[in-house]
């Protein structure tokens, strides 16, 4: 869908804010976070570049350079930029950008296809064990130790499985397509290894060193 | 109003002020000659104390310098360290309470009133009083007149509730609150600015009364947050009040438990643990000592810097811990940061600097003043927001969740933790039963699971919803945080095409009828006396300054030199003829000149019993 500049109508790459003649554009309704950013839809992103628009699109928008705008223009700056800030949490987040463009497939949802494998329901439990067994311990203890371990391991997990989902994404299947509910229960799997890697964090924070 | 259009259509943009409000000093900044720079009269520092000292006799309070001298005369008549309730309720401030010598009540809203000599006062009145005398201050460095925007500082640390307080505060003075910004923010833009092109930094702010730490990516004058994390309930009062719980143990027997409760004797030891804490930043051991003529009491005691370090390491831990969370929040380690900025008068202590280099593994930043640089930080701001240039961006974070309530207790989150300011989201709920026509909302701040354990920010309540079936009407509750990191929450029904819009009225902050109300209660504000309020403050307080500096002034001359005593004598004489003055900038001079002179004095005051105690001892081993 291409959308026109209010102002200069050149063509819209951001759907928040013309780049060319700096118009903030009025959005009936929230812009994609892809086209808030001016992308297009795909489970690949380069991080860098991704935060490289963020910045060029708040030099244009941001609130702080409206001081001295009418008070409507302020609150589109403060209401785009909003818009701006919650597309880039998304598309930054790998998790969060595939989630995103299940839903938007037609896929199904994070509360559908929950049910996990047996097997690995029982690894699961085990680094739960492994997690308490650390924090109970404390820092420098051996269980603290394995627990460290067991981070390297999630990390390689989870970056086995999230390769599965981006090459399952891309290039982006039909909408409604049944790869969206296997992609689902992989990025439910995430999940469970997200949970853990968080404790595991949470333990390094309070630990005493 | 005329002079900001005036300065549009010169195209010259307005000055807009940048204030750290802090809880020991207060410091007013702005952008002149292409930087930011902290706003100096002549003979003075710029560092405003915190503090404000109401005489007995229900004369004006007084602001500034002065307080801190007639804080040892007359130490119950002085308030302290006001930030610490800023929208805060009594529960949440028991501890701090001691640094405020009058009877503390909560009103109807839930905040904090102090009983000073028969009015009451809520911290944003006390902070009032000290805004506008930050403000009379930069009015007398400036030729022009310097309007009344500001940017005002915060700690990033401060919840919904506290940042109200605080714009509250600014508005009862008067001044017009162009922006709150997070304090390691602003330190970390006049640092970027000052030294740094791009890369991560982190700010360490050890202030008087909190704690903040940021991670920040700069790249080429973009200034993002990454992370932000701290504790409002950290700060070099500890500090003082670890040293202070030392000499309490020893005296206790001596004085008793009654003594030990009067506040006359907390005040003095607060004091002398704050002066014997900054004697330790620069030597290896430091007297402490206490001497209260009227209940005579002499105290003395060494203390080794390690002895201080040892007290000082579970607060300095809990610091450390916030850092780890700040690093952890932002996806780092301590050696992906480039630079560690040193902000707040605590990062002296040179265990705090120890044990941040240690933390980062690499030797803080010391060259910019860490107690100037969050308000040359503001005045950065100000400089942006007034136009003044676009080559500088500042994208800052939510430091606390925002979220609802659940029917169970818990916490719903709907904004997380640093996501970048302004943000918006919006969260779906219906009814639990049949024809149920409202929806009660809480709404929450903090991180904790369970709604009780974090602060509640305000109750609202959905009505008019249509009789329908449970679960059929869809409630949207949009919460929208602005760039200040402020809340502002509205609710609508949308399944039948009827909306409803509510905003929430924050618990501790004030309606713009409140504000009104009390500007207008207030005479402070008559723009037509104010030179003759001036003159009349001015009045009573060389009076003041007059009967306190001779009051003592006999005994303490066989110490003083005779240029000394001239200095003073000739001081005080312009004093009493000043009696009859009307002219405040005359007034001013006098009461500045007595007291540069009297500065003497009152060190001999102090220090006299000391001294005596230590007689035969060289000048090297005090």
């Amino acid at each position: 869908m291409t959308m026109i500049c209010s102002g200069c109508e050149s063509e819209l790459a951001s759907h928040l804010v013309c780049e060319s003649c700096g118009a903030l554009q009025v959005c009936e309704e929230s812009p994609t976070p892809f086209a808030s950013m001016g992308l297009e839809p795909s489970q690949a992103m380069d991080s860098g570049a991704l935060k490289k628009r963020l910045v060029k699109l708040s030099r244009a928008m941001h609130p702080d350079f409206f001081g001295n705008s009418d008070a409507a223009t302020q609150q589109l700056a403060i209401d785009n930029t909003a818009e701006l800030n919650a597309a880039f949490e998304i598309l930054a987040s790998d998790m969060a950008r595939a989630d995103w463009l299940v839903r938007s497939l037609g896929g199904p949802d994070e509360n559908s296809e929950r049910q996990m494998p047996q097997s690995f329901l029982i690894e699961v439990m085990e680094w739960n064990e492994l997690l308490e067994e650390a924090r109970d311990s404390g820092s420098g203890s051996p269980e603290y130790e394995s627990a460290q371990k067991l981070g390297v391991t999630l990390q390689a997990e989870r970056a086995a499985i999230m390769q599965g989902i981006d090459a399952a994404l891309t290039p982006l299947p039909e909408a409604g397509s049944p790869t969206l509910t296997d992609v689902r229960k992989q990025m439910n799997a995430v999940r469970y290894v997200d949970r853990a890697l968080e404790q595991l964090a949470e333990l390094a924070v309070q630990a005493n060193h | 109003m005329a002079f900001i259009e005036l300065n549009v259509l010169n195209n010259e943009p307005s000055p807009i002020l940048g204030i750290d409000l802090g809880t020991t000093n207060s410091l007013v900044a702005m952008w002149k000659d292409g930087r930011p720079q902290i706003l100096k009269p002549e003979g003075h520092d710029g560092h405003i104390p915190s503090a404000i000292y109401f005489p007995e006799n229900a004369e004006q309070p007084i602001v500034g310098q002065a307080v801190r001298e007639r804080a040892l005369v007359d130490p119950t008549g002085t308030v302290f360290s006001i930030k610490r309730f800023m929208g805060r309720g009594l529960k949440d401030v028991a501890e701090e309470l001691s640094s405020v010598q009058f009877p503390a009540s909560e009103n109807e809203n839930g905040q904090i009133e102090f009983d000073i000599r028969g009015r009451m006062y809520t911290p944003q009145e006390l902070s009032a009083l000290i805004l506008m005398r930050v403000h009379d201050i930069a009015c007398k460095t400036q030729l022009a007149g310097l309007g009344r925007r500001i940017v005002i500082t915060v700690p990033a640390y401060f919840d919904d509730a506290q940042r109200q307080a605080t714009r509250d505060a600014a508005r009862l003075a008067g001044l017009e609150v162009e922006r709150i910004i997070n304090e390691p923010t602003a330190a970390s833009l006049a640092f970027g600015l000052d030294q740094m092109k791009s890369g991560t930094i982190a700010v360490y702010d050890l202030g008087g009364g909190t704690f903040d730490v940021s991670i920040l990516a700069i790249d080429d004058g973009v200034f993002r947050v990454l992370a932000t994390t701290g504790d409002t309930h950290l700060g070099g009062d500890d500090f003082d009040r670890a040293l202070a719980k030392l000499a309490h143990d020893d005296l206790i027997d001596q004085v008793g438990e009654e003594t030990a409760q009067d506040s006359a004797f907390q005040q003095a030891l607060r004091l002398s643990a704050e002066r014997t804490k900054i004697g330790l930043s620069g030597h290896l051991e430091a007297e402490y000592r206490i001497v209260i003529p009227e209940s005579s009491i002499r105290y003395h005691r060494e203390i080794k810097r390690s002895e201080f370090e040892e007290l000082s390491k579970p607060l300095i831990e809990r610091t450390l811990v916030s850092c780890r969370q700040a690093l952890s929040d932002a996806g780092l380690e301590a050696t992906d940061i480039d630079e560690v900025v040193l902000v707040g008068g605590s990062t002296r202590i040179p265990a705090v600097r120890e044990a941040v280099e240690q933390f980062f593994g690499r030797k803080p930043h010391t060259e910019l003043n860490p107690d100037e640089v969050v308000a040359l930080g503001a005045a950065v701001q100000g400089h942006i927001l007034s136009g003044g240039t676009r080559d500088i961006l500042l994208m800052d974070v939510v430091s606390l969740s925002l979220g609802l309530e659940t029917v169970g207790g818990g916490v719903d989150k709907v904004i997380v933790r640093n996501s970048p300011i302004p943000c918006q989201a919006t969260e779906t709920y219906t009814t639990n039963v049949d024809n149920q026509t409202g929806i009660k909302f809480t709404v929450i701040q903090g991180e904790r699971e369970l709604a009780g354990d974090c602060r509640t920010l305000g109750n609202f309540e959905l009505k008019g919803i249509p009789p329908m079936p449970a679960g059929l009407p869809r409630v949207a509750v949009r919460f929208q945080v602005d760039a200040n990191g402020m809340l502002s929450v509205t609710a609508k029904e949308q399944s039948t095409g009827q909306t409803a819009r509510i905003e929430v009225k924050p618990m501790h902050g004030l309606t713009d009828e409140e504000v009104e109300s009390m500007l207008k209660a207030s005479y402070d504000f008559a723009q037509d006396d104010f030179d003759n309020r001036r003159a009349a403050d001015l009045r009573v307080d060389i009076a003041r300054m007059c009967r306190a500096s001779r009051a003592h002034y006999e005994e303490a001359k066989p110490a003083l030199d005779r240029e000394t005593i001239e200095d003073i004598d000739e001081a005080l004489k312009a004093g009493d003829e000043a009696a009859s003055s009307n002219l405040p900038d005359e007034l001013q001079k006098v009461r500045d000149e007595i007291e540069r002179a009297t500065l003497p004095l009152a060190a001999v005051l102090m220090d006299a019993v000391a001294k005596s105690a230590m007689a035969g001892k060289t000048l090297d081993e005090l």
